[in-house]
């Protein structure tokens, strides 16, 4: 792995590549994030496809040295890609799941802690756990705020009872309350709810009693998906089966057409497709920088990194991940690859630059700000002006923005826009 | 080594099979090759005379196969016969190379399944081999099957032949049961050909198929003369000359010959480009001054498609390879025709001509299995006869246009009548099926001319429907109906006037002429409104509501409206995983470039498959 510094500056400033080698906010300019996953939760939700793996089944000792096993891994993974990182301070770690908070307490502190004792982190860096309000507790809470987590990310999903049902969210709506207050009474600054949207049989008025149940925790972010539904998941087997409806687009463009009446009314700032904010200063800058195409280390089973159009991704299965880290302690690193990486688990593609502008653009537009024109790919005019004409993007504010309406048809706007 | 081997005229019994699909020809074909000792155990596969992969998956032949036996019964004490079995192409589509096939034999073999009975293309078939004065040998097989029901099977067999129940040979194919006792017939009752063995030379042409290194392999059997290699021979019909550079004979495996007599059946080749310089039905004789004067064999048509339909690449640019593929089939099929079509939705493309659905459907697997092209296909449809309102022609009588294409109907004030092209169905089916069998011939608008009972359990319906009923799923219903023991065989029949109006659908206001079909006018309603109904379905939604109508003229009959699509996005992207996002919208840029347009709207190529898949099946 080359070291993340700034790229090669040979061509920058050269009109052509100027979005790629000196953008504004984007790319290089956006940060440096890490983001660490935990796989493990207590068992997998009928609608989840991520690389998750259910403990809920192991008898305590067997899980704890799992757990064990698995946050050693982790350190021994962030340790050898710190090492290709250089000077560059950290602005943002992101710890997810699974669930993170399943991790007991003092395994989760050596999780939160890692980043810090491996690299360089700025003064202002934004520290979130993703939390479950399951298995988030008083003891949890007061180890994330010990080690300086400053924000929790809260899986509420919803507040309705039926569509917990249907998700496999075996909390009750009321403990999510619970939770919030057990985060803020331990001193966590800031929290953000989780929401999905659009579940089968969620219908307008469950949706609005959601949202109304989030206002009324006064949480200063919220994070809003569709429900999309995968082939490889019990729910979508279940909606092939034809046992459970598929989720309806028309449906789901209301229930967003809902969330940012309702949240916007409510003071919230809109500030990317699928994430609002009290404030501007409340953004979750994690994601932000995802959407503005930054680089990132990826760490843990599942996890995907990025730098400068080098896309590396981690083996989904725990057993080979810890099998492969456990092998790179015994035999002290001999055995990684050129990139310096532990061999047979990464993955990694090298972009080009028409599907760097591809990402810029899918990525950039989901922020209600849009992209600097600096930061804007080489856009053929007509594909910009049948992508303007039809209301799906404009370039009124100076910037090159979705609009209130392309905004929910995206991908279309950018299929234009590289058509 | 060339060998002259030539069979004295008595000694030779050229004979067909006749049997239903499935009921067991290839297999005493099969039998009889191994009974004669014509094939090598160690060789023989199963359905041998069956060459093209289609054909033993589908378990009917397409070409004809002939093959030659010598063979002598027990007890026989004098010379070897030369049994020469023409194995007949097994579907109506096929009816006139059964003809010519047929006119090539003295005796048929009549096979039937002694547990399904006899069906209706097999009748036609014993029909056309009693017209051509043919000896018939009635068989029952698959005597061993539980099912068998051979005598009341017998019974039927008896009273449509006027033959006595109990000399029926009972065979089983299967296992070899009585298959001498049926040689033993062709040898004692099929009659030698009669033929004038020093005339000039007249020999039929049954069936001819392309090589790719020889050129047209012809099939022939010799009505009168002798044919040698080297002789320059010309075919009456085509014009065709050139010189024998291969005489063979099949016996199985091919065998080179030096001379045939007459009466006997082989095949040649003589550098011929094409089939379509050696038609089925065509007279071979020797090239010289008086080929002139030799009168053709009676019976030669022009093959003549029936069944119309649309072939577009799916992805355009494979229009190129289209056409090569179209080509080389014709090479193989001189009754199926192309010539360039092109459609506003679909692009370039051919429209091609049939002898029918199976036909077309034969067409369409080859070229999906030797070419893989992937191909749109539009409805098939027939050629309508439209007479217009316009001044008479020179000869004072109307005009008349032949219409194979719907998209070329003209406009409705332009059109004094239609008329549409009908057959003759002849339905067999158990009683059980009869009332819903009608009220299928009713709806496709069918006109009953008789009803017989074959058997108090079984019936013979005749039919007038238009061949456009054929031509969508009226096949299938009728098995549906009928638990799949009805069967169905049909002869064209005149062309009939009716109120047959043109139904086109649009998008956004703009017609799709892939989508047009001439329907009767009571249909039309419901044809409109299956059609934007599916439509709407399949069509994906775009970026504005688009109207899906059904129109006859300017009158719209049905209409749909696709509605503006209002999510197109993906929800997440976890963890940081960018990758699989990008890629999916990769391929739906790649899904996008193939979708062809219809005015503003983008519709896959898939949806016109489904959709015109809808409009077939009625």
């Amino acid at each position: 792995m080359g070291r993340l510094t700034a790229p090669d500056t040979a061509d920058a400033g050269t009109p052509a590549r100027g979005w790629l080698d000196a953008p504004l906010e984007s790319g290089s300019a956006a940060g440096f994030g890490v983001y660490l996953h935990v796989p493990f939760c207590h068992h997998r939700c009928g609608y989840c496809d991520f690389a998750t793996e259910a403990v809920g089944g192991l008898a305590d000792d067997d899980r704890d040295a799992l757990l064990r096993r698995y946050v050693a891994a982790l350190e021994r993974d962030l340790a050898t890609q710190a090492a290709t990182v250089g000077e560059r301070a950290v602005t943002s770690v992101f710890v997810g799941g699974g669930t993170p908070t399943l991790l007991p307490p003092d395994l989760l502190a050596r999780v939160v802690g890692l980043v810090g004792r491996e690299l360089d982190v700025a003064a202002d860096v934004e520290l979130t756990v993703e939390c479950n309000p399951e298995t988030a507790d008083v003891d949890r809470f007061a180890v994330l705020a010990d080690a300086g987590v400053d924000r929790v990310s809260m899986g509420a999903q919803s507040f309705d009872a039926g569509v917990l049902a249907v998700l496999e969210r075996r909390h009750r709506p009321r403990r999510t309350a619970e939770a919030v207050a057990l985060a803020r009474a331990a001193g966590i600054p800031r929290v953000s709810l989780d929401l999905i949207y659009g579940t089968p049989g969620e219908d307008a008025a469950a949706w609005r009693d959601s949202l109304a149940a989030v206002l009324a925790l006064g949480v200063d972010h919220v994070s809003a998906y569709a429900l999309g539904v995968h082939a490889n998941t019990p729910l979508g087997r279940a909606v092939a089966a034809g046992t459970v409806p598929a989720p309806d687009d028309d449906v789901q463009r209301e229930r967003f057409d809902d969330l940012r009446q309702l949240l916007r009314g409510a003071g919230f700032v809109h500030y990317e497709l699928a994430n609002l904010a009290r404030t501007d200063a409340l953004r979750s800058r994690h994601n932000v920088l995802y959407w503005r195409h930054g680089d990132y280390l990826g760490v843990g089973v599942g996890a995907h990194g990025h730098h400068d159009g080098r896309r590396w991704w981690t083996t989904r299965s725990t057993a080979r991940y810890l099998a492969a880290l456990e092998q790179d302690v015994a035999d002290g690193g001999v055995a990684r690859d050129a990139s310096g990486r532990v061999r047979d688990v990464t993955e990694e593609e090298r972009l080009d630059d028409e599907a760097r502008a591809l990402e810029r653009l899918l990525l950039g537009l989901r922020l209600a700000e849009g992209l600097h024109p600096r930061d804007v790919p080489p856009i053929a005019r007509e594909a910009l002006e049948s992508a303007v004409a039809d209301g799906l993007v404009t370039t009124a504010c100076g910037r090159l923005q979705a609009t209130a309406d392309g905004w929910f048809l995206l991908d279309e706007a950018v299929r234009r826009l590289t058509a | 080594m060339p060998t002259t081997v030539t069979y004295p005229q008595a000694r030779i019994r050229n004979f067909c099979i006749v049997a239903h699909v499935d009921h067991g020809k290839s297999t005493l074909a099969d039998r009889m090759l191994q009974v004669t000792g014509s094939i090598d155990p160690r060789k023989m596969r199963d359905q041998y005379l069956d060459r093209m992969d289609i054909e033993r998956e589908r378990g009917i032949t397409i070409k004809a196969q002939t093959v030659r036996m010598p063979y002598r019964p027990l007890g026989d004490v004098g010379d070897e016969y030369l049994l020469n079995l023409i194995d007949t192409p097994g579907h109506v589509d096929f009816s006139y190379e059964v003809s010519r096939a047929i006119a090539a034999c003295e005796g048929a073999v009549l096979l039937i399944d002694a547990a399904q009975g006899l069906e209706a293309q097999t009748l036609a078939n014993l029909y056309l081999a009693l017209e051509a004065d043919l000896e018939i040998i009635p068989v029952l097989n698959k005597i061993d099957l539980p099912a068998a029901r051979p005598d009341e099977i017998a019974e039927e067999i008896g009273s449509i032949l006027g033959v006595e129940p109990a000399s029926i040979i009972r065979i089983s194919a299967k296992d070899g049961t009585n298959v001498d006792a049926v040689l033993d017939a062709v040898v004692d009752r099929v009659p030698p050909p009669a033929g004038d063995a020093d005339g000039p030379t007249r020999a039929l042409v049954f069936d001819s198929v392309y090589d790719p290194y020889r050129g047209a392999l012809v099939y022939f059997r010799i009505v009168d003369g002798r044919l040698r290699r080297g002789d320059r021979i010309r075919m009456l019909a085509t014009g065709f000359e050139g010189e024998v550079d291969t005489l063979a004979v099949q016996s199985p495996d091919e065998a080179a010959v030096d001379e045939l007599g007459v009466g006997e059946v082989g095949v040649l080749a003589a550098a011929i480009k094409s089939v379509e310089s050696a038609k089925v039905g065509d007279t071979i004789t020797r090239a010289g001054r008086d080929a002139a004067h030799v009168p053709p064999l009676p019976g030669y048509q022009e093959p003549l498609p029936m069944v119309f339909s649309g072939l577009f690449p799916l992805d355009s640019d494979d229009f190129p390879l289209l056409r090569d593929a179209l080509e080389k089939l014709r090479l193989n099929d001189a009754s199926f025709t192309f010539e360039p079509e092109t459609s506003v939705a679909l692009g370039f493309g051919f429209r091609c001509g049939f002898l029918g659905l199976l036909h077309l459907e034969i067409v369409m697997e080859r070229i999906d299995r030797e070419f893989r092209i992937p191909l749109v296909t539009t409805a098939p449809s027939v050629r309508y006869r439209v007479t217009l309102t316009d001044a008479p022609g020179e000869d004072g009588l109307p005009r008349t246009v032949e219409v194979p294409n719907p998209q070329d109907m003209p406009e409705a004030g332009r059109i004094a009548t239609v008329a549409e092209p009908t057959v003759t169905a002849r339905i067999l089916t158990p009683k059980d099926a009869l009332g819903p069998i009608m009220q299928l011939c009713e709806q496709r608008r069918g006109e009953m001319l008789a009803m017989d009972y074959l058997t108090p359990e079984r019936v013979e319906l005749r039919y007038r429907l238009p061949l456009a009923a054929t031509v969508t799923d009226f096949f299938d219903q009728l098995k549906s109906l009928s638990r799949g023991y009805a069967s169905m065989d049909y002869e064209l029949s005149d062309y009939v006037e009716a109120p047959l109006v043109r139904v086109d659908l649009l998008l956004n206001g703009d017609p799709v002429d892939a989508f047009s079909a001439i329907v009767h006018r009571d249909d039309a309603y419901h044809f409109g409104r299956t059609m934007t109904e599916r439509l709407k379905e399949l069509i994906p939604r775009q970026m504005f509501d688009i109207p899906v109508q059904a129109a006859i003229g300017a009158k719209v009959i049905a209409r749909e409206t696709i509605k503006a699509r209002r999510k197109d996005v993906l929800a997440k992207c976890y963890g940081g995983d960018v990758s699989r996002k990008r890629k999916l919208l990769e391929k739906q840029k790649e899904g996008k470039k193939r979708m062809k347009s219809v005015g503003s709207v983008e519709i896959p190529p898939e949806a016109f498959v489904s959709a015109l898949r809808v409009s077939r099946d009625g």
